[in-house]
């Protein structure tokens, strides 16, 4: 298929050779799709999002982008490199690691500086990203002095100002408040409109119905347990519950003690 | 520990709107470089006090409490300085012309004239520069410093190296603090010296091994973003009339006063 952007065939991949964390991955994903990684913690969200943006690398099995194999070596290759990071972008689950600049505007511009972009581009992007992300007033912060929730917003400036055609985010919306979880998922789905594949990783099952068309679900054994449309798997209780993503919720609505498992799809209808 | 943090992460007097916070930090710490060399090899007193008028001056132009200043510049003094210069006030150390001689415990100590002259150059000297190395270092905010390196054409890695040590510095106080707080709320505030210094032994331990994880991080975030060894980064100095008038104005005292 010519739009196929990532390909992995029973890719293994262990930290340190002893500690596995992908064991048979299977999985393909074409340009403008939305697709949500989902799965209890150290399940091998994060470390495939790292593979997709070529940080790690296969031990076993085999992964594409854009039709050529990705292997170490051929990050060697300076041009493959910079194609491949102004088109790959990703954010960071943990934001204190993105953010390494002493200022925050530094940290934002510092992407577009090492793949060359002009520099009147480069202000130009700044002005409408920090106006889009409300950041004017954090630009000169240090980031040691920003919230948490101001931190994941500069990360992600830092990673939409490459503009990369695809988005690689882990757990984006991790300890933020409601306004800026939706904040963050109406930039998404914006970004998906305009043509960009969007894949995130997430424990936060509110969100995943609106940015994804496809949802694949990681097991403990590290390995792809179910993959399918939202509304099929959010609707699978016993697949959620097997794998540590619902619980059995009590709480009260019109003084009516009310029990079910603490599921994310039409629970309120259905029971 | 919040002391720490104030002194050292605190940007609060670079942030307001003074002549000092004003300037070019290439031109400010140009001109105070000049500044601390005419410092460094004038042998003149009187010299000595106009330098350190003008670093009071440049206190009161800048917004900083005159209280706050001489207290931050001060308390070093006698840490510094005052240990090294009491022995030459005295004849033993500095033979000279007799001023006075002091009799403790029956010895008799002589200060000279020549002791008194050194002693007081020396004091007046290491005040001085610490009086301008504090209000540059205060009136700049940290990572402009940084940058100003460059212009010392210190290499671009090294100068972001030093950045990323700063940044990440106030991460692994906040986890220390974390932690000391987390051992303190579960062994209370008295424990025997043994445990303690294995608590301590094991906080050594783990946090390093959050260095080295972070280490490893930091760097994949880097080459996520096109990072191929040799960083860059946007020049972002402006020099406008007035560094030029500051400039000219310290190069003015620098020559008629060497």
């Amino acid at each position: 298929m010519n739009n196929l952007i990532f390909e992995l065939k029973n890719v293994h991949f262990s930290y340190l050779g002893k500690f596995p964390a992908l064991s048979g991955v299977d999985i393909s994903i074409q340009q403008g799709e939305k697709i949500t990684v989902i799965g209890a913690n150290g399940s091998g969200k994060s470390t495939l999002l790292h593979m997709l943006d070529g940080l790690i690398f296969p031990d076993r099995g085999t992964m594409k982008a854009f039709g050529e194999e990705i292997k170490e070596s051929v990050f060697n290759d300076e041009n493959f490199s910079r194609n491949f990071r102004k088109k790959v972008g990703l954010v960071f689950q943990n934001p204190d690691v993105q953010l390494f600049c002493p200022t925050a505007k530094e940290d934002i511009i510092f992407g577009p500086l090492q793949l060359g972009m002009e520099r009147e581009e480069i202000e130009k992007r700044l002005e409408e990203l920090t106006g889009t992300l409300n950041l004017r007033n954090l630009l000169d912060r240090p980031p040691h002095q920003l919230s948490v929730g101001e931190k994941r917003k500069v990360a992600l400036a830092s990673t939409l100002i490459i503009n990369p055609d695809i988005l690689l985010l882990d757990e984006p919306t991790a300890g933020l408040d409601p306004l800026t979880t939706r904040h963050i998922i109406d930039l998404l789905i914006q970004a998906n409109n305009s043509g960009k594949t969007i894949i995130t990783s997430t424990h936060d099952l509110h969100i995943v119905e609106e940015i994804s068309d496809v949802v694949y679900v990681f097991g403990q054994g590290k390995t792809i347990v179910k993959s399918g449309k939202p509304e099929e798997i959010l609707g699978d209780d016993r697949l959620l519950h097997d794998h540590n993503l619902i619980h059995i919720h009590s709480h009260r609505h019109k003084n009516k003690t009310h029990i079910h498992p603490h599921s994310h799809l039409h629970h309120h209808i259905e029971t | 520990m919040s002391f720490f943090k104030e002194s050292v992460f605190s940007d609060e007097y670079a942030s307001r709107n003074g002549f000092l916070q004003s300037l070019d930090p290439r031109i400010k710490t140009a001109t105070f470089l000049l500044f601390l060399i005419q410092i460094l090899f004038t042998k003149n007193i009187f010299i000595l006090l106009c330098l350190y008028a003008v670093s009071i001056l440049l206190t009161c132009f800048s917004k900083i409490r005159l209280g706050f200043f001489l207290k931050r510049t001060w308390v070093f003094i006698p840490l510094f300085s005052l240990f090294i210069a009491i022995p030459a006030l005295f004849s033993i150390v500095t033979p000279g012309e007799p001023l006075t001689t002091l009799k403790i415990a029956g010895i008799a100590l002589t200060i000279t004239r020549q002791g008194l002259s050194g002693a007081t150059l020396f004091v007046m000297r290491v005040i001085t520069s610490v009086s301008f190395v504090v209000l540059l270092s205060i009136t700049t905010k940290h990572f402009e410093l940084l940058r100003v390196l460059r212009i010392f054409r210190i290499p671009q890695v090294f100068v972001m190296t030093l950045g990323m040590c700063y940044r990440y510095i106030f991460l692994f106080v906040e986890i220390l603090e974390n932690t000391h707080l987390a051992v303190k709320s579960r062994v209370g505030t008295r424990i025997h010296h043994k445990r303690g210094r294995r608590i301590v032994a094991s906080n050594i331990a783990s946090l390093w091994q959050r260095s080295y994880q972070l280490n490893e991080d930091v760097y994949r975030a880097m080459l996520s973003r096109g990072y191929n060894g040799e960083p860059l980064i946007l020049n972002q100095f402006k020099t406008g009339l007035r560094d030029y008038l500051w400039l000219l104005c310290a190069l003015t005292i620098f020559i008629t006063i060497r």
